[in-house]
Formats: C-alpha cells, sequence, structure tokens
C-alpha cells in the first residue's frame, strides 16, 4: 500500500475510494502546513488551511487528472486558498511572533550558542516578515519545502527563466532586510 | 553592467541546481569580480540561516479534524447517493431521540453562574460570600469533571470527543479523570475518539501517571493511525523509556510499513 505513487493514490481517491485521502494527508500535512505557515506565521490559521485543502482536494477530486505530479496541484489548491483567506479579512502578521516563534524551536548546545541562533532566527523571521507575499513564497518553496527551480515553475505557472529571476531578487532583498536590521 | 547576466545564476548555485557548464561559467566570472563574490557569500549566508528556521510541528488536532472532516464528507456523499434512504434514515434516527447531556450541562453551568451573579450583587459582605463563591467554583468545577465522565460513556462518538474536549478546562485533573481518559484512549472502539483523547493526555503529561499510561499504551494500539500520533507525542515528549514498547511494537507482524518506518525514525531521534 505504501508503494503506491502518490498520483495512484489520489486516482483511487478520484474513483471514489474516498478513505485514500487519509494516506495523501499523512504524507503531505506536515509539509503542507510548513508551507502554510511560513506564508502566514499563525499556527491556527495554517491549520484551518490544512483542513480546507484537504477538503477541497476531495470536493474537487473530480478536475485532477493524473497528467501532473499531486502535489504540484496540492500546492496550486493551497495558493487557492490563501488566496481566499487573504481576500477575506486581510491577515495581518502578528507583531511580536518572530521572537515567540525563534523561542519555540530546539537550540545550540551552550548557552552562547543557543542564544546566537536564537537572534539569528529572530532577525530572520523579522525579515521573511517583511517580504512581499511573492518573494517570501518563492523562498518558502525553494528552502523550506525544498523544491526544485522546475518544480516551483509548475506549481506557480511561470517559466523556469521566472523561477531563478525571482528566486535570486527574493533572496537578494531578504539579504538587504536581514543586514540593514542588524545595523 | 556585464555582471547582471550572471545573476540569473545564483540561485541555482546557491540551491545546488547548476549545470557543471553554468557552473563554470559563474566560477570564471566569479575569480575577477569582487562584487559578484561579496553578493554571492552574502546570499550564501542568509541560505544557511534560513536552515535553522523551520516551522513548527502541526498539533495532534490537525489529524482528528482531518478525520472528522473525512467522515462528514462522506456521509454527505452517501446522502447525495441514496436520497430515500436518507429519509428513512432520518426518521429512524426521531425515534432515537436521546437526552442531550451537552445542553443539560451547559443549562446547569448557566444557573450555577446565575448564582453566583445572584450572590454577587445581594449578599452580605466579607468571608461569608468569599465562602459561598468558593463553594460555587468548586461546585463548577466537580459539575464539569461529573460531566466529562458521563459523556466518555456516551454511545455516540462525537459526544465522547466533546467529554475528552471538557478536560481542557478541568484545573486539576484528577486520578478519577486520568483513569478514565487512560481507558478511554486504550478501549475506545472509535480512532477519532482516541485521538482526541491523545491530544488532551499529551496537554496532561506533567504527570507521571499519565506519562506512564501513554507509555503502556503503546503496544495496545492496532490503528496505524494511533501508532504514529502516539509516536509524535513520545518525541515530542522526549519520553525515552517509550523506546523499549516501540521496539515491542516492531516485532508485529502485520505492522502497516509506514508506521514501521516512522517508529524506526521515532526510536533514532530519541536515543
Ligand atoms: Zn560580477
Amino acid at each position: 500500500m505504501n508503494s503506491l505513487t502518490d498520483n495512484a493514490i489520489m486516482l483511487r481517491v478520484k474513483d471514489g475510494d474516498l478513505d485514500k485521502m487519509g494516506l495523501l494527508f499523512e504524507r503531505y500535512h506536515r509539509q503542507l502546513y510548513g508551507f502554510l505557515f511560513h506564508m502566514t506565521y499563525h499556527r491556527e490559521v495554517s491549520e484551518d488551511m490544512v483542513q480546507q485543502v484537504f477538503y477541497k482536494m476531495l470536493r474537487y477530486r473530480q478536475t485532477f487528472t493524473g497528467s501532473g505530479q499531486f502535489i504540484h496541484w496540492m500546492y496550486s489548491i493551497a495558493r487557492n486558498v490563501l488566496k481566499d483567506q487573504g481576500k477575506r479579512k486581510q491577515l495581518q502578521m502578528q507583531a511580536g511572533n518572530a521572537e515567540q516563534l525563534a523561542d519555540q524551536l530546539p537550540g545550540g548546545i551552550t548557552p552562547e550558542e543557543q542564544l546566537e541562533k536564537k537572534e539569528a532566527r529572530t532577525g530572520l523571521y523579522r525579515a521573511m516578515e517583511k517580504l512581499s507575499d511573492d518573494h517570501r513564497e518563492i523562498l518558502t518553496l525553494s528552502r523550506f519545502q525544498e523544491l526544485k527551480h522546475q518544480e516551483i515553475a509548475q506549481i506557480l505557472n511561470i517559466s523556469e527563466v521566472a523561477v531563478k529571476t525571482r528566486a535570486h531578487r527574493a533572496l537578494r532583498e531578504l539579504k538587504n532586510i536581514y543586514i540593514n536590521a542588524e545595523r | 553592467m556585464k555582471c547582471e547576466q550572471y545573476e540569473e545564476l545564483f540561485a541555482g548555485w546557491i540551491n545546488g541546481e547548476l549545470t557543471p557548464a553554468e557552473r563554470e561559467k559563474l566560477d570564471q566570472h566569479l575569480i575577477g569580480c569582487a562584487g559578484c563574490r561579496e553578493e554571492l557569500a552574502a546570499m550564501q549566508q542568509i541560505w544557511d540561516v534560513m536552515a535553522e528556521v523551520k516551522a513548527p510541528e502541526p498539533s495532534a488536532n490537525v489529524r482528528v479534524k482531518f478525520q472528522a472532516m473525512l467522515d462528514t464528507y462522506k456521509e454527505s456523499v452517501q446522502d447525495q447517493k441514496s436520497n430515500w434512504d436518507g429519509i428513512k434514515e432520518q426518521l429512524s434516527r426521531l425515534w432515537q431521540w436521546q437526552p442531550r447531556w451537552p445542553l443539560a450541562y451547559s443549562l446547569a453551568i448557566l444557573l450555577i453562574g446565575l448564582g453566583c451573579g445572584y450572590l454577587f450583587f445581594h449578599t452580605g459582605k466579607g468571608a461569608e460570600q468569599d465562602q459561598q463563591l468558593k463553594e460555587l467554583t468548586s461546585q463548577v468545577h466537580e459539575l464539569k469533571q461529573t460531566m466529562m465522565l458521563a459523556l466518555l460513556e456516551n454511545p455516540s462518538a462525537s459526544e465522547r470527543i466533546r467529554g475528552v474536549s471538557y478536560t481542557s478546562e478541568i484545573k486539576h485533573a484528577d486520578k478519577e479523570v486520568i483513569d478514565a481518559l487512560l481507558a478511554t484512549l486504550n478501549n475506545d472502539p472509535n480512532v477519532n475518539v482516541r485521538l482526541s483523547t491523545l491530544d488532551a493526555l499529551t496537554h496532561l503529561a506533567n504527570h507521571q501517571e499519565v506519562r506512564q499510561g501513554l507509555i503502556q499504551s503503546i503496544v495496545q494500539q492496532d490503528s496505524p493511525l494511533m501508532q504514529s500520533a502516539i509516536a509524535d507525542v513520545m518525541l515530542k515528549l522526549q519520553e525515552k523509556r517509550s523506546v523499549k514498547p516501540f521496539k515491542e511494537l516492531l516485532k508485529q507482524k502485520n505492522l502497516d510499513p509506514g508506521v514501521k518506518e516512522k517508529i524506526n525514525q521515532t526510536i533514532t531521534q530519541l536515543i
């Protein structure tokens, strides 16, 4: 059962074996949560959105053709959910969230190392928060979701060259914000 | 500016996606251009810092909610398929009407709340009033507990889940509550109920008997969902004593391969 590809499982769901969605949930809910979390920096909202994405995949299962990869389809739906949510209530990132988030992650070994790591993280979260959605999205997909440029191109529905240019600009912007904040 | 044409390669360089030819081309340029070298080094540095920030783990609730959503959705699809069957079922449900515990519970809380308000405004001052308020507060607490224990016995799974969720309102979980939750964790026929119980117990993990109970429960779970959820919890609690029962679980012949992999990972991370 576990050796089935994502596409094969999703096609079974499409055929009416709805329980199989549970397998896809087990495989991808963490990854999806990670993506939504970096796009909102809000835990509860991200959990709700995970739910919505899986609901939409069930509801619109007939639109899955199997010609592309399942996860690309999943990300497109997740992006739509983000868009809807943004329209509905202008998701505002919470002030002071950066420190709180940085605190929750495992630290280094010595206290000095821990402090150093925490500061670096806080700075990074602050800088990430200031990025435009497009830029944060592309960095999230390539860095945190570890997707290749070609995969990102399919998810965002743009050319691979456009992905490279955008990824470069995003990283440059992040670097500038990060460095300027340090001074 | 000649540098611009190389910038397109920066993201690929950092990502490790350049072809050997592209890499060669960029390296050649970097030898002669200090500006690009610096820029790229700074980008690499921030890329490395990014490795330090991972998204937190979603709570165990996410799984419970997903399962509930899937069940509801399946029911709604079923209903559309057989409208007539649906009507018949609805009719038969009418005959199975039972007292609504949660409603009774809300009403009781409301009444006690009103009582508190009344006392606050109308009775004498000082110690007497304090005493009465204290008594009422403890009555609310007791009622919640009684309510929760009663709900755990309810034949409907969603009512039992509701019962489990009341534990978050109980301030001091005593032995009776903990025992009831542990019994539900090990014996409830519905996996959603068991999952929410696991979540509730995780919040009470500062009690030693809860930890003990969770560890003992590992070998008792036969659903892959539960097995992997409990592995998540043990990892979160950094509970090294769970390694032994996990190894026990690995010996089971019909263990789901995905769960097996997960448990192996969990063990490695715990040791
Ligand atoms: Zn240059």
